[in-house]
């Protein structure tokens, strides 16, 4: 937990957001990022985030809002000197090359013309688009896009990087090379808030995250504090009759009818239980005949966290595929 | 200044790569040569060189003369105030639109660079465009000039800073209709709309103040009729009444109150022409005044003793045309050569009217408009959410 003020990179106390008198985009955000992390932003479509991204950069203006950014109000034009930022669906002007582009949104960030120079080669290198560098952007893919999208934002050495969908469009090696480059930056000791659909990797590089909904912080700690490891088992049967299966084990558990022992996929899942706890189950269903395959304890994946907190109720089981599913009785 | 190089920098790549650049360069160039290869002799005009033996002759018109009211008449009021100003309409009006685009905006805003100076920046930027074809159509009609009429006018390169202000006011209105709509065709279509209501206003002035000054000159004619009949001796007109109607009766005194109504009938529309007159002045003083702002380039270049006769205002203290006429003269005969004179009065008075209305005033009054503009756009841009 981030407590110390003037460790903070971004400090938002309450901001709202209003658009009109019936759009309520944010309601009072409070969260607080520390210098030297990687912040993850997650939030169902329409909670707010890239309003509150755009609110962070000036490009919107709060309702009301207080708070600072790198220890100065929010909406000190100077302070974006030292803040980088890649806007969602960015674009460039469609009749500059990428090393054209690199060396425009620098000057608008008071970059010197010799040191735009020498961080536009690196920037290039760094995001693999040298050989393009000298085409038009009006050329260039997605991919290429956000790649330059990125080198753009990192520019003019920001201490704070702010990144709105940054893999959006990427292949998977982009995606990986993007996730180098954020723990380049962590180790840089630089600070990344990072607004991302994808879960995964929200948790892959991700120090703290806060889950958005609605217009409010709903959930905010850090990545790996969240996704704990929960007492939580899961069953897989060789063949059988998983609806039977599972009522031996609610039986033997005692815990009848109850969402905490369901069905999730060809397994039986089990929450909140010990290694010592599940044993009864285990002979249980050995008595009635079941091949067990296997037994293994598992771990709350973010995914998991963000659909509870989303919709108040535990992740439900992906719809079985037609014909993929077994688990019915011989 | 790097953020101000950069837009610049930006807004010239932007317009560069736009094909109307290119397209306006070629023409104004063309425009150029063509009056290049008009000329004037002593027998009439040259092509090339070919004598086409009719039009103005050297006796008429001085060659630099000439070819000044060529680069004022074809040159600054048919090209660069219509077609080439239509022509920079249509490239520069998708400036803000694109400016402003989702996706495009987010980079730009959210740099350490206040919005007011972005707004106004990019706006100069888009100036920067007439500018610079501006300043290559005077360069080569100064050396036009120079060569073929034997006049280095260095006044000539006052059009520049004129041309430029009168695109300005359009543009302005152009800026702030593109970031209200996000439109290229809306802008452009609300603004060509604008700039036509502007030529509207003044052509209907100029319409007013010319039927002013044919009425009152007709004022001024009947009230030297009605002069000359109260001047005649009683005894000659007790004669002429015995010898012409013989009953008693006055033709003078019939004749005095014929030019009595039409006096008061022409002041009636005198004085209605003066109001709605002074109703337009005063509504164009708070709007840009583009006809003027290019009327401007011909006051400073073509002084009023080079124009053709016909063309310059009245002197103040001659003899109005037509008046020597004598008291018999039927009406028949003499309305349609006084109704020319009096006309060809009124647009000597109506020339030098409008020659004589100040620079201030034609260009401090529409600078002022644009201000208003500019800090309207600058206020919507600065609060505006992208």
């Amino acid at each position: 937990m981030v407590t110390a003020t003037d460790g903070l990179a971004i400090d938002l106390h309450d901001v709202v957001k209003f658009y009109g008198r019936r759009v309520h985009a944010l309601r009072g955000v409070r969260m607080q990022v520390g210098r030297g992390e990687v912040f993850g932003l997650l939030g169902p479509n329409g909670a707010g985030k890239t309003t509150l991204v755009k609110i962070i950069m000036t490009v919107i203006r709060a309702t009301k809002a207080e708070g600072t950014i790198l220890g100065r109000r929010i909406g000190h034009k100077p302070t974006l000197q030292r803040v980088g930022y890649l806007p969602e669906d960015h674009r460039f002007p469609p009749y500059l090359t990428g090393r054209q582009a690199l060396h425009y949104y620098a000057a608008l960030s008071k970059v010197d013309r010799r040191t735009r120079r020498r961080r536009v080669e690196e920037l290039m290198t760094v995001v693999r688009m040298t050989e393009w560098a000298g085409r038009r952007v009006g050329t260039y893919s997605k991919g290429m896009m956000q790649r330059v999208g990125l080198a753009q934002a990192l520019m003019h050495d920001p201490e704070l990087i702010v990144l709105d969908e940054p893999t959006d469009g990427l292949d998977p090696m982009g995606r990986r090379e993007v996730r180098q480059v954020l723990a380049d930056l962590r180790g840089q000791g630089r600070t990344v808030f990072l607004n991302s659909h994808l879960l995964s990797e929200v948790e892959l590089v991700c120090d703290r995250v806060a889950i958005l909904d609605a217009g409010k912080i709903v959930r905010q700690g850090r990545t790996d504090e969240l996704t704990r490891t929960v007492r939580r088992y899961e069953i897989q049967l060789e063949g059988g009759d998983l609806q039977a299966a599972l009522e031996i084990v609610r039986k033997a558990l005692g815990r009848a009818a109850d969402e905490s022992v369901r069905l999730v996929g060809a397994c039986i899942r089990v929450e909140e239980v010990g290694a010592a706890d599940i044993q009864p189950a285990i002979d249980a269903l050995r008595a009635a005949g079941a091949v067990i395959a296997s037994i293994s304890p598992t771990r709350q994946s973010l995914e998991d966290l963000f659909v509870e907190v989303v919709t108040g109720s535990p992740a439900p089981a992906p719809p079985p595929l037609p014909g993929a599913m077994g688990g019915q009785g011989k | 200044m790097t953020q101000t190089l950069a837009i610049f920098t930006d807004a010239y790549r932007g317009l560069k790569a736009r094909k109307m650049f290119w397209i306006v360069l070629i023409i104004s160039g063309l425009v150029v040569a063509a009056f290049a290869c008009l000329g004037i002799t002593a027998k009439g005009l040259k092509f090339i060189v070919w004598e086409l033996q009719f039009g103005p002759t050297t006796r008429d018109v001085s060659p630099d003369v000439f070819y000044k009211s060529l680069f004022v008449g074809l040159g600054i009021k048919f090209w660069l105030a219509w077609l080439a100003t239509i022509l920079a309409l249509i490239s520069t009006a998708g400036l803000f639109p694109a400016f402003i685009a989702r996706g495009s905006i987010d980079l730009v805003v959210a740099r350490p660079i206040s919005r007011w100076r972005l707004f106004l920046t990019q706006y100069a930027a888009g100036l920067l465009f007439v500018t610079f074809q501006i300043g290559i159509f005077c360069l080569a009609s100064f050396m036009v000039i120079g060569i073929r009429g034997g006049a280095w006018e260095p006044g000539i390169f006052l059009a520049i800073p004129l041309v430029v202000c009168f695109f300005s006011y359009l543009f302005s209105i152009c800026a702030l209709l593109g970031l209200l709509t996000r439109s290229t065709v809306a802008s452009l279509l609300l603004t060509l709309l604008v700039w036509f209501l502007l030529f509207s206003l003044h052509t209907s002035e100029v319409g007013v103040l010319a039927f002013k000054f044919q009425a009152e000159n007709e004022l001024a004619r009947i009230r030297w009729q009605i002069d000359k009949l109260d001047a005649r001796p009683p005894a000659s007109q007790a004669a002429s009444d015995a010898q012409t109607t013989g009953a008693g009766q006055d033709p003078s005194a019939g004749e005095r109150k014929r030019l009595q109504d039409k006096y008061d009938e022409n002041a009636k529309v005198a004085k209605i022409m003066d109001t709605v007159g002074r109703v337009l002045y005063g509504v164009k003083t708070v709007v840009p005044k583009t006809s003027e702002t290019i009327g401007l380039v011909e006051r400073v270049l073509i002084r009023t003793a080079d124009l053709p006769p016909g063309k310059g205002p009245s002197s103040a203290d001659r003899p109005p045309d037509g008046w020597e006429r004598g008291e018999g003269d039927s009406p028949a005969d003499t309305r349609p050569a006084r109704s020319r004179s009096n006309a060809g009065a009124a647009t000597r008075e109506l020339a030098h009217t409008l020659r004589s209305r100040s620079v201030a005033w034609v260009i401090g009054t529409s600078l002022a408009f644009e201000a208003v503009i500019l800090l309207l756009g600058v206020w919507v841009f600065s609060r505006r959410d992208f």
